[in-house]
């Protein structure tokens, strides 16, 4: 029996962060994880984003809220082992948890103002890299906590691998601007803002009201002042999540399925992670189609002339599917060079429960092979 | 039912991997082939349209591929340009202001303002006149961004309607928003998969945009679907074959799942669906679009 890099990696590390585009099963890689490690002893949490209603069912998560629920032993039961450690499980809420962080980090009598304001909205919800931002904030929460000896991390389906490793740097950037600051420092000085702003750096900023309308305007410097204050809090816990993603205790799991589309997205996030000197652990292919053997194609000589022709075709069609993923797999291989590579098989039907699970987590850790 | 090509901007959408892309360029190849005027925008991204189509990538300019089709990656940067010269009308001015880091810094976090940008581009596309007075493109097919982007992206114009004090933002809101929710000029087309998740994006879409944006949806695609061939006598003569088996039961459940999604996208859409069985090819090129096509006749051309 073999294992695979995944195997150090469950035992050693406290922070997994699965990473990838959407739809190559992110999330069942981080919930197979996190089963496993916990069933080898260490009590782990995995934080899912978004998952199939199923899979959330079959973890026993019944809703969103960042609640972190105990997956219960009736769940693990159809799995026929005894858990060595507890597994958690928890539906992270993005606009929950940074509204959470601003509860924390505020001063009570700023809080509503910045929760209604608009540039917090756009800051939460639609700045690029800040739902990455918010979900790997919750972890360097988790970990400071320790009550987890693994932390797994499902990521939002990710539209450049760019914003995922530059948002503790974009959010920053954000609290920390200069130009804002200098912009902003007679209002900050004498604590209210009226249109001196627009008294100081002429026309430029007339034209940009042109653009933007005044109140706008108005309201970002309103938002910086009531920020201003809670700077330190933010910046702080900022670097916290960036030396969290450079610890050496922390590990990336990159995700993709044999699509040339996702293997390009793959080798691009590989690329942007080690310039980042960030940690590749493994690199897994999820759903990928097995050759049919000698022996299928000798079995299927044997059947009726009907169904002969109908198993043929599928072998056929099976047959075009692994040609195709051996044919990207070699590529992804060449060009991570050095990365742990695991192949994962398409099962039958779609990962959802726990049992299918478990059958992932064998190939994950090498039990099962192709 | 009315085809597509009454309409003059197609949104095709759903969840991240079904094969937007694909439906994207098949859609807007047909159109070219009907004689159409025809613009496909992707949104910022690694350009795939030109790619299947075996062109080179066309780039944030619009390009020509082949007669009576271009395409162009709409990308931030470029159309935050156009419509700063848009509004300031003096290269100079906006040079003074958009390469003031200060300003930068603003834009980058004015909220929606990029989606703003970027849907503006592609409706200014969709009004432009050639010096007769006729469209400079009949079509516009938008490869949109997935689902939880493209909510947010097609939502903005209601928004900033709604919440930015009256002003240019504003108006250029008011002015996309008309045109959007117009069945006569807007239709959107939901992809999917046969699997859970794909279809119930698919659903979660339509419900958001019939809500927030006011889009109806036109019809939805399914893709890579399975055709039924083993029956139930087929699954148990191959009970003794251990290897053979799980291949067939497989292809079953596919099929089974395909059937199953259809349903439920008819039943809660009430649009069309239409089918595209799962291609099995050794590249994925023209020749895939072409056969994708095939399968959208109606969707394009209408009931005949």
């Amino acid at each position: 029996m073999s294992t695979t890099a995944l195997a150090p990696a469950l035992a050693n590390k406290r922070v997994l962060i699965c990473v990838g585009s959407g739809g190559v099963g992110k999330t069942t890689v981080a919930a197979t994880l996190a089963l496993r490690s916990a069933v080898e002893g260490r009590q782990s949490l995995v934080c899912t984003i978004d998952p199939a209603k199923r899979l959330a069912n079959s973890l026993g998560l019944s809703a969103l809220g960042n609640a972190e629920t105990q997956v219960p032993a009736s769940a693990l039961a159809p799995l026929g082992v005894t858990p060595r450690a507890a597994l958690y499980a928890m539906m992270l809420d993005m606009k929950q948890t940074w509204d959470d962080l601003i509860t924390r980090v505020a001063p009570p009598e700023q809080r509503e103002r910045i929760l209604a304001n608009r540039f917090y909205q756009s800051l939460s919800t639609a700045l690029a890299g800040s739902q990455e931002y918010i979900a790997m904030e919750k972890v360097w929460e988790l970990r400071r906590k320790g009550e987890y000896e693994l932390v797994v991390l499902d990521t939002p389906p990710t539209a450049h691998a760019l914003d995922f490793l530059d948002a503790p740097n974009r959010v920053l950037d954000f609290l920390d601007n200069e130009a804002a600051k200098w912009l902003l420092a007679p209002a900050l000085k004498a604590g209210k803002l009226g249109l001196s702003l627009f008294n100081r750096s002429g026309y430029v900023l007339r034209a940009l009201s042109k653009f933007t309308g005044t109140e706008m305007l108005q309201e970002l410097s309103s938002f910086m002042l009531s920020l201003s204050g809670m700077n330190e809090g933010f910046r702080e816990r900022a670097r916290g999540v960036r030396s969290l993603l450079e610890d050496k205790t922390t590990g990336f799991v990159l995700v993709t399925s044999p699509h040339p589309e996702r293997m390009d997205e793959a080798i691009h996030f590989n690329t942007l992670l080690k310039q980042h000197r960030m940690e590749v652990v493994a690199l897994v292919v999820n759903r990928v189609h097995p050759l049919p053997t000698e022996a299928m194609w000798a079995d299927a000589a044997t059947l009726t002339p009907t169904r002969r022709a109908k198993m043929e075709e599928t072998l056929r069609e099976l047959q075009v599917l692994a040609e195709q993923d051996q044919k990207g797999i070699a590529q992804l291989q060449a060009a991570c060079p050095g990365i742990p590579l695991i192949r994962v098989p398409r099962f039958g039907l779609d990962v959802h429960d726990i049992t299918s699970l478990w059958q992932t987590g064998r190939y994950l850790l090498g039990d099962d092979t192709f | 039912m009315a085809g597509l090509l009454d309409k003059r901007l197609w949104v095709v959408s759903g969840k991240g991997g079904v094969g937007k892309s694909t439906v994207a360029a098949a859609l807007a190849l047909r159109s070219a082939r009907a004689g159409r005027r025809t613009l496909v925008c992707e949104v910022n991204t690694q350009e795939r349209i030109s790619r299947f189509l075996e062109h080179p990538p066309a780039g944030p300019e619009v390009m020509l591929l082949e007669e009576n089709l271009w395409a162009v990656d709409v990308r931030p940067q470029e159309a935050m340009r156009e419509y700063g010269l848009m509004v300031l009308r003096f290269e100079t001015l906006y040079k003074t202001v958009f390469e003031n880091k200060l300003v930068r810094y603003f834009l980058r976090f004015v909220p929606s303002l990029q989606e703003l940008v970027l849907l503006g581009k592609i409706m200014y596309h969709l009004q432009e006149k050639l010096p007769d007075g006729r469209w400079r493109f009949d079509t516009i097919v938008l490869d949109a961004p997935a689902t939880g982007h493209a909510i947010s992206f097609l939502s903005v114009p209601q928004v900033l309607v709604q919440t930015v004090p009256p002003g240019p933002m504003s108006r250029e809101a008011q002015k996309m928003r008309d045109l959007l929710v117009d069945p006569s000029v807007t239709a959107a087309v939901l992809v999917a998969l046969p699997e859970e998740m794909p279809v119930n994006e698919a659903l979660e879409l339509h419900a958001a945009l019939k809500e927030r944006v006011h889009l109806r949806t036109h019809a939805a695609v399914l893709n890579q679907a399975i055709p039924e061939r083993f029956t139930e006598a087929d699954l148990e003569a191959l009970a003794g074959h251990p290897e053979l088996h799980p291949v067939a039961q497989a292809h079953h459940d596919r099929a089974a799942l395909t059937v199953l999604a259809g349903t439920k996208l008819e039943r809660n859409l009430h649009t069309p669906v239409f089918t595209i069985p799962r291609l099995f090819l050794p590249a994925f090129g023209r020749d895939a679009i072409e056969q994708v096509m095939g399968h959208l006749e109606t969707l394009v051309m209408g009931e005949r």
